[in-house]
């Protein structure tokens, strides 16, 4: 016989239960707003001061700072850096990704062991990535080269992460080795969950491979394609670590991302309340399109 | 006895040989840079410097990984795992509560599980920024954080706590609500039932979360470049003190990348059931 | 229009021989139902006749035509699917258009069709909305609209009202039939419900672990099984198979269960005497095990005296389990015939109608 310890009251409820909720979640609120709400209002602060490596002046400067943004021709070109990243190497992902999900999508012995060792790259540090990729790109004891000279039958001496014309497509290459996998693993879910006899319904159909992959297929797996490029979105568009490993903005400036900009003024530069705004700049950025794509998305069920 | 059907039999047979052709193909395209990564790790010098490169070591040999240990640079993954263990451990402590309270209580409503994941949308470069000044800034009240092992250790509390709320609140979304009022009406706390039902529930859910939190962490190069200095480096960060113009230390920086790497391993050989769940952030459960 | 031609079928899983043999002529215009318990096949014959599983060995033809080798689009064949397979992201009237703008149909006549079935399924109003808008029979009317519009060959069902719930299934298995009777097309049905079986089939086609256990018109498979099998799988509840024994008493045959000896009718007594003195399961169903009444008498009508341990009234017949030879067994009774365990009452067994199975092979003799 279970005897109940708890005097219950009418509502079933339990009495404490009310504040119940509230001591599992202060911890963790406590924490965030660290990371959530302190750095907005801190940076904001800093933005309307003049801080920088000379004077620390924290009296309240107004919008200089914000004004000095529009004529910083480094931040814009640092701006579109990123877009580009984002506008090249998504699309790529995405659709190479989506070619392997359909080679791995029907039954295959050992799929799972090939599914495995094709996450590796998404798994490992961005930083080793980047490593990795430096070591493949060197022009004399890397294999790229290597292999390049095998194909045109005379050795090749490439500066990959040098030469303007061809670090772009180094850091693309990089970029997509690491990511097309994890678009491949989301789209392989998804194409997994469309309905079979749905499908089987369509080719009884007579529809043809097209017709069912453009009607039924992809609406079928748009929600699971559609967060994919969020979080990949988001994730290029905060691009740093495999720019940093490969070339550190380099040549020049010529493949500097936002976040690396945001570094060299906050860090290397010391022009703080100059990166304070630049940061605000950011997250205005971000708001504006993670608000639309969450509405649009309802990744909150 | 005709082999009717046979035909089709063979066509599928065909394709699925042609597949398997693709599959071992792109597979070892994706995985050839690994590979590269490991093999120069075990290279001598004269190996790794031959112009054109060679494509296996000779002989498998572990002098870069014990020049690591000697120069004592093998202490960044002992800080690395320090760091990322124990932001590990907090987050998810903190972290799986007050998911239990969004899931089971709607605390806070949709607006506050929303604007929770939303703090996973910030750039880090955008967080650490302020977080620097405000550590210098206690630094001098104080005892430093900056290059402090919990200055790292908070952060990465920090950052990973809107993922594990968010992935906990799945899972324990997952669990029949019946099993918890089961067990209320047997008589047990609501600490009794988190600790004896919930918890126990969502085990596989609170690993899965755990491996990959522990990975954000280990894995993560921005914030520990901007708040280490000396004292607590992580590996990513060494890693990079290795680049340098023409002369990088190659061997040191296949040995540590790969020292770094081979966690990866076992957390992906772990994880398996759970891959797309956590890295789809929920959205997708595989 | 067609005649459906299976020969000598097989179909293996990796090592599992799901189809083994089979062997089928449907004619036009006939409702042939596959039945037969989960993993006897059925599900399995269906698709390889629609082309959505390949097939080991033995041809597939309609008319004629060999399509075993044919993909499922060229077959023209239609297939009404358990889970309905609507296209979520599609309205009804897109739904049931799908396969003729597929195949390239001039948009007026999508129009007409379309609506011509939409009407026949009573779902015109329901054109413009989603799947997901719709009740589940709505459903399964669309899954059958989409499948109707075209002008198939064949049609194919696969479990299709097994997702609803009784009385809904009831209707659609009447509107079903009705369907056949208007389109008068072949039309192959599979189902693991016998009731589904029995009511809608022209032909039952039993299936048992990969093959043909018994096939034929409904009552004749109900009335003469052809092994124990096929008596236990049609009718509900089914039917009591009860250790026995056949034995002389007097100059005719009688069944001995227990104690008791239930002769056989003199009609029966010519095809069974050369099986006398062996062990027998006596098959009988409990609407033929009925309370004696005073002054019934009928050839055949053997009387068993019995105590019931449960009784279970459904409101028109009462059911009553007893202990015999070892076995339960249940007796259909009228509602106030008996109403409490315990309770002694004298049955008629129509031995008529009772199977004797050999117990060996589990043939019916």
């Amino acid at each position: 016989m279970a005897t109940i310890s708890q005097p219950a009251t009418a509502g079933g409820q339990v009495i404490g239960d009310r504040w119940f909720k509230y001591w599992l979640i202060w911890p963790a609120v406590l924490i965030m707003l660290l990371i959530g709400l302190f750095p907005i209002i801190y940076t904001l602060m800093v933005s309307f001061q003049n801080i920088n490596m000379m004077e620390e002046d924290t009296s309240f400067s107004g919008l200089m700072n914000y004004a000095r943004l529009f004529g910083d021709a480094r931040l814009w070109w640092a701006l579109l850096h990123t877009l580009i990243f984002t506008a090249v190497a998504l699309p790529l992902e995405l659709i190479l990704g989506l070619a392997m999900a359909y080679l791995f999508l029907d039954r295959m012995p050992g799929r799972q062991i090939f599914v495995a060792l094709l996450v590796l790259p998404v798994m490992i540090s961005p930083i080793v990535a980047g490593a990795t990729w430096r070591l493949l790109f060197d022009n004399r004891f890397g294999p790229i080269n290597q292999i390049l000279g095998w194909i045109t039958g005379e050795p090749q001496a490439v500066l990959w992460l040098v030469n303007p014309n061809l670090v772009y497509p180094a850091i693309f290459l990089a970029e997509i080795w690491q990511w097309t996998p994890f678009m491949f693993l989301l789209l392989l879910a998804g194409l997994s969950n469309v309905d079979q006899s749905q499908l089987e319904a369509a080719e009884l159909d007579g529809a043809s491979w097209w017709r069912t992959f453009w009607k039924i297929v992809l609406p079928a797996i748009r929600p699971v394609l559609l967060i994919a490029l969020l979080i990949r979105g988001l994730d290029l568009f905060r691009l740093f670590d495999v720019v940093w490993a490969l070339t550190k903005g380099g040549p020049g400036t010529m493949t500097e991302t936002i976040s690396i900009y945001a570094y060299v003024q906050g860090f290397q530069q010391f022009e703080t309340s100059y990166t304070a705004a630049i940061a605000i700049m950011i997250i205005i950025l971000l708001s504006v399109v993670v608000i639309l794509a969450l509405r649009r998305m309802e990744i909150a069920r | 006895m005709t082999a009717s059907g046979s035909n089709w039999k063979q066509r599928e047979r065909r394709r699925l040989a042609l597949r398997y052709v693709g599959a071992v193909i792109v597979t070892a395209l994706f995985l050839f840079p690994i590979y590269w990564l490991f093999m120069i790790s075990f290279k001598t010098p004269a190996e790794i410097f031959a112009s054109p490169p060679v494509w296996y070591a000779e002989s498998i040999q572990f002098a870069n990984y014990a020049v690591l240990f000697k120069d004592g640079d093998a202490v960044t993954v002992w800080n690395s795992l320090v760091v990322a263990g124990l932001s590990t451990v907090l987050a998810m402590g903190i972290g799986t509560i007050a998911a239990y309270s969004i899931a089971r209580f709607k605390t806070g409503g949709d607006h506050f599980a929303i604007w929770v994941i939303s703090q996973r949308m910030i750039p880090p470069i955008v967080i650490v920024f302020p977080v620097f000044l405000l550590y210098v800034w206690l630094g001098k009240l104080g005892p430093a954080w900056i290059d402090s092992y919990h200055g790292l250790i908070i952060l990465y509390t920090a950052f990973n706590l809107p993922y594990v709320i968010w992935m906990m609140r799945g899972y324990i979304e997952d669990i029949p609500i019946e099993l918890e009022e089961s067990a209320l009406v047997d008589g047990l706390t609501r600490l009794q039932v988190l600790w004896k039902v919930v918890f126990p529930m969502a085990r596989a859910g609170l690993f899965a979360t755990a491996v990959f939190t522990f990975m954000f962490a280990w894995n993560d190069f921005i914030f520990a470049l901007v708040l280490t200095r000396t004292e607590v480096t992580t590996f990513p960060v060494q890693v990079t003190h290795y680049f340098g113009g023409q002369s990088n230390f190659w061997a040191k920086i296949a040995a540590m990348s790969a020292l770094g790497t081979v966690p990866i391993f076992i957390a992906v050989a772990l994880l398996q059931r759970y891959l797309v769940r956590g890295i789809s952030l929920g959205a997708v459960k595989g | 229009m067609a005649r459906l031609t299976l020969t000598d079928l097989h179909k293996y899983y990796g090592d599992t021989h799901a189809v083994k043999g089979v062997s089928l002529d449907i004619p036009e215009g006939e409702f042939a139902v596959l039945v037969g318990p989960s993993g006897c096949g059925k599900s399995t014959l269906l698709r390889s006749i629609a082309g959505l599983e390949p097939i080991d060995r033995g041809t597939i033809a309609i008319d004629g035509d060999d399509v075993t080798d044919m993909r499922p689009r060229d077959r023209n064949i239609a297939m009404v699917f358990q889970n309905y397979a609507l296209y979520p992201y599609m309205s009804v009237f897109e739904n049931i258009a799908f396969g003729l703008r597929a195949r390239k149909f001039d948009e007026s006549e999508v129009r007409r069709r379309v609506a011509d079935a939409a009407e026949m399924l009573d779902i015109a109003p329901l054109l413009q909305r989603l799947p997901r808008q719709l009740s589940g029979g709505q459903r399964q009317r669309v899954a059958i609209g989409r499948a109707i519009v075209r002008d198939a060959r064949l049609f194919l069902f696969d479990e299709p009202l097994s997702n609803l719930d009784a009385k809904l299934r009831d209707e659609m298995r009447a509107e079903i039939k009705r369907l056949h009777q208007d389109l008068g097309k072949t039309m192959i049905y599979v189902t693991h419900d016998q009731v589904e079986a029995m009511t809608l089939a022209d032909r039952i086609v039993l299936l048992r672990d990969g093959v043909i256990e018994q096939q034929g018109a409904p009552l004749d498979l109900f009335e003469r099984p052809k092994t124990r099998f096929v008596a236990g799988f049609l009718g509900s509840p089914s039917m009591n198979f009860i250790p026995a024994r056949l034995e002389n008493g007097g100059n005719d045959l009688a069944v001995r269960v227990d104690s008791h000896s239930l002769p056989l009718p003199a009609a029966r007594v010519e095809s069974l005497k050369n099986h006398h003195g062996r062990d027998v399961l006596l098959g009988v169903r409990p609407e033929h095990l009925t309370r004696a009444r005073e002054g019934e008498v009928r050839a055949g009508l053997a009387t068993l005296p019995v105590t019931f341990d449960l009784i279970q009234p459904t409101g028109s017949r009462t059911y009553g389990t007893f202990k015999l030879a070892g076995t339960e067994v249940t007796a259909e009774l009228q509602a106030h015939d008996a109403e409490q365990p315990g309770e002694r009452l004298d049955l008629h067994v129509d031995m008529n109608r009772a199977v004797l199975i050999d117990p060996t092979n589990e043939q019916v003799l």
